[in-house]
């Protein structure tokens, strides 16, 4: 794997290299925060702004989440490790950006921690996987032994759970949510604007945090999100109430699989799995 | 002051005397309960990787090993959501009852001195405005403030920055009682009247000795040497300050790109006051609640007619620090912020709030 200093060399190379060629007018990358475990999303535009760009194990934020905020036909330059690129990919597929816009940034890297908590982010809360699905440039070597395990090992506990305990287990975590909203701010596949938790006509579900309310916006969400999550845990960690939520999604992640045999953002090519029909899709949800 | 010797005040003729206390920390659960029998106690509390304050029901959750609570004490006194008035649809018109303000003595224990601060804060608003919020002064009237130093000896959270809105590690202001820790015990000083008859009436609680004494006000002068982020601001100075700076908006948009809109910093803050009020209804029966609101949010300022004044995130953050360090110098005559450090603890994305008013003092 490439050092990390190595990477953060390349990323400013290249962004000192694409903005001062015109090749693109934004770099989406970090930039350092209040202290070095905290950086920032940041949006270089000139070449003496590259100075600013750092990467370190604490860059976990999904910088997809950004690229919708963009005026069509913006040249776009974007830092992605592996899921993030999957985010990437899945807006492509669903023409939310041209990849021809694009600049894709590639960062290989395992070891990724959690900025508020310290602990490394692993395949239990991200998609486990080392490269980027899409990359223009790789800031440093593939890797290759990305290690054993499978993103849904994590889902073992609920799915060992009995239909009863798995609903209150639900119900309890959502009984906590405070409707901050971070999960779908923070989440790149959460663009709708207006959210239909903002419509007021009809208004879908109570304004004030209630349980009923709770469960309606999560349940929502998470179906809205069937067979697009690439599954970066963003959510979990913007979350203040520490709510489980990369679970939910990890659950649909892996039934839309088994399913459908596609998993989301992965293939420039692909459909999104809820727009498209083949003839050996699976019945099993009709049942 | 309370306990200075000598005073001529024919009120105060006869000589006051410092009720200060000690117990030791393997008896905390022996004061919750004490504390729990007065009333409703709120409490910090472990859940998962999180510290909280928490109404409490069981003795033994009750933890004083925390650096602060991820959300504020604020809703103690300001519930997330409450209801107002219960109703029931009819026919024609509706039968409506409001909802009785609760008004039971309780204690807040183990409050840092930047969130007891915070409730001042508050005051001015709910209290000093012209009008009165009956919900807050009730609760506020009846709650005893138990603050609690943070360990002079231990660096504060990078995030914090209290020392830059006059605050310091072991300050007393807005506590009643006050809480110190040496080595396995608490000491316990009162602070204001209200604190005083609480701390009399705890039968759990031993006599303090000198020395004790002494080692209390020495944690409180030592708290000068903790030493958060600082920067030279005065209230009128960084008020007008940021009202030169809201027209450029280049460098608004700058300091707050990365922001998500979510409204995470707002929530946990001890100081934003702002909520909404709507009725919710199911089959008939409904509720005239008010809730949590924050200025983040796209529909804070969304008009009827559709128009939006705050339609980008640049201009939300920007209400934020304005409405904190402006608006709110000019209105009430102080900053309302306590540079507790939350809201940058919290972000997802972590913008620092007090970056971006360092930024704008320096323009
Ligand atoms: S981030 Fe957490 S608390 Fe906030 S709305 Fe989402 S689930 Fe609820
Ligand atoms: S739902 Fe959560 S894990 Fe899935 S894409 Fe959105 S933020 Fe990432
Ligand atoms: S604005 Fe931030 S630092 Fe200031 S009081 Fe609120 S949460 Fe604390
Ligand atoms: S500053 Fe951070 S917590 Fe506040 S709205 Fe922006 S992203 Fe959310």
């Amino acid at each position: 794997m490439t050092n990390i200093k190595q990477i953060e060399e390349n990323l400013k190379r290249e962004a000192k290299r694409l903005l001062e060629s015109k090749e693109v007018s934004v770099v989406l990358a970090y930039a350092r925060g209040y202290d070095e475990h905290h950086p920032l999303p940041y949006a270089a535009r000139t070449a003496g702004e590259v100075g600013n760009l750092i990467f370190n194990e604490y860059c976990t934020y999904n910088l997809a989440r950004y690229l919708t905020k963009y005026p069509p036909k913006t040249k776009i330059a974007i830092a992605v490790k592996a899921a993030d690129s999957r985010a990437v990919v899945q807006l492509i597929q669903e023409e939310k950006v041209k990849k021809e816009d694009l600049v894709i940034l590639g960062i290989p890297f395992i070891g990724m921690k959690d900025p508020k908590t310290g602990e490394e982010i692993d395949q239990k809360t991200t998609c486990h996987m080392a490269n980027p699905v899409l990359y223009d440039i790789l800031l440093g070597e593939e890797i290759r032994d990305a290690g054993a395990g499978s993103p849904y090992d994590v889902l073992a506990e609920l799915e060992a759970m009995d239909q009863a305990a798995r609903w209150s287990f639900w119900e309890k975590e959502f009984s906590k949510c405070i409707r901050c909203f971070a999960c779908r701010k923070a989440c790149p596949m959460c663009y709708c604007d207006p959210c239909f938790m903002d419509a007021s006509r009809p208004r879908w579900a109570d304004k004030s945090p209630t349980a009923d309310g709770n469960l309606m916006y999560h349940l929502t969400r998470f179906y809205h999100l069937a067979g697009r999550c690439i599954d970066c845990g963003e959510c979990s960690r913007a979350c203040p109430m520490d709510i489980p939520l990369h679970l939910f999604h990890k659950k649909m992640a892996k039934e839309c699989e088994t399913m459908f045999g596609q998993a989301a953002g992965m293939k420039i090519d692909d459909k999104p799995v809820m727009v498209n029909y083949g003839n050996q899709d699976s019945d099993e949800m009709l049942k | 002051m309370i306990g200075s010797k000598g005073s001529l005040n024919a009120d105060h003729c006869e000589k006051e005397k410092v009720v200060f206390k000690k117990i030791t920390l393997e008896k905390l659960g022996d004061l919750v309960s004490a504390l729990k029998e007065k009333g409703p106690l709120y409490a910090p509390v472990r859940d998962g990787k999180a510290v909280n304050f928490q109404k409490i029901t069981k003795t033994a959750d009750v933890t004083l090993d925390f650096y602060n609570t991820v959300f504020s004490p604020k809703f103690v006194f300001f519930p997330q959501t409450e209801d107002l008035i219960r109703y029931t649809l009819q026919k024609e018109g509706a039968q409506a009852e409001p909802v009785p303000i609760a008004a039971s003595p309780s204690v807040i224990l183990g409050v840092r001195p930047c969130d007891a601060k915070s409730f001042e804060i508050m005051d001015r608003h709910f209290l000093g405005a012209g009008i009165i919020d009956p919900y807050w002064k009730n609760r506020r009237d009846n709650t005893v403030v138990i603050g609690y130093a943070f360990d002079p000896a231990a660096p504060p959270d990078p995030a914090d920055f209290y020392n830059t809105v006059g605050i310091h590690a072991a300050d007393t202001e807005g506590s009643d009682v006050f809480m110190v820790r040496k080595d396995g015990e608490l000491l316990l000083k009162g602070i204001t009247k209200k604190g005083e008859s609480l701390l009399k009436g705890l039968a759990v609680l031993d006599a303090a000795s000198a020395q004790d004494e002494a080692f209390f006000d020495e944690t409180i002068r030592k708290d000068r040497g903790v030493k958060t982020r600082f920067t030279e601001i005065t209230d009128t100075a960084i008020a007008a300050k940021l009202v030169g700076s809201f027209e450029k908006q280049e460098i608004w948009e700058e300091m707050t790109a990365s922001c998500i809109g979510c409204g995470t910093c707002t929530f946990v803050c001890p100081t934003c006051y702002c909520f909404d009020i709507n009725d919710e209804t199911l089959f008939r029966k409904g509720a005239r609640k008010r809730f949590w609101d924050a200025c983040m949010f796209t529909d804070f300022t969304l008009e009827a007619s559709g128009h939006n004044p705050r339609p980008r995130i640049f201009q939300r953050y920007r209400q934020k620090v304005c409405h904190k360090y402006s608006y709110h110098v000019t209105k009430y005559g102080c900053i309302s912020c306590v540079g507790c450090g939350r809201c940058t603890r919290s972000c997802p994305v972590n913008i620092d709030i007090f970056s971006i008013v360092e930024k704008v003092a320096n323009l």
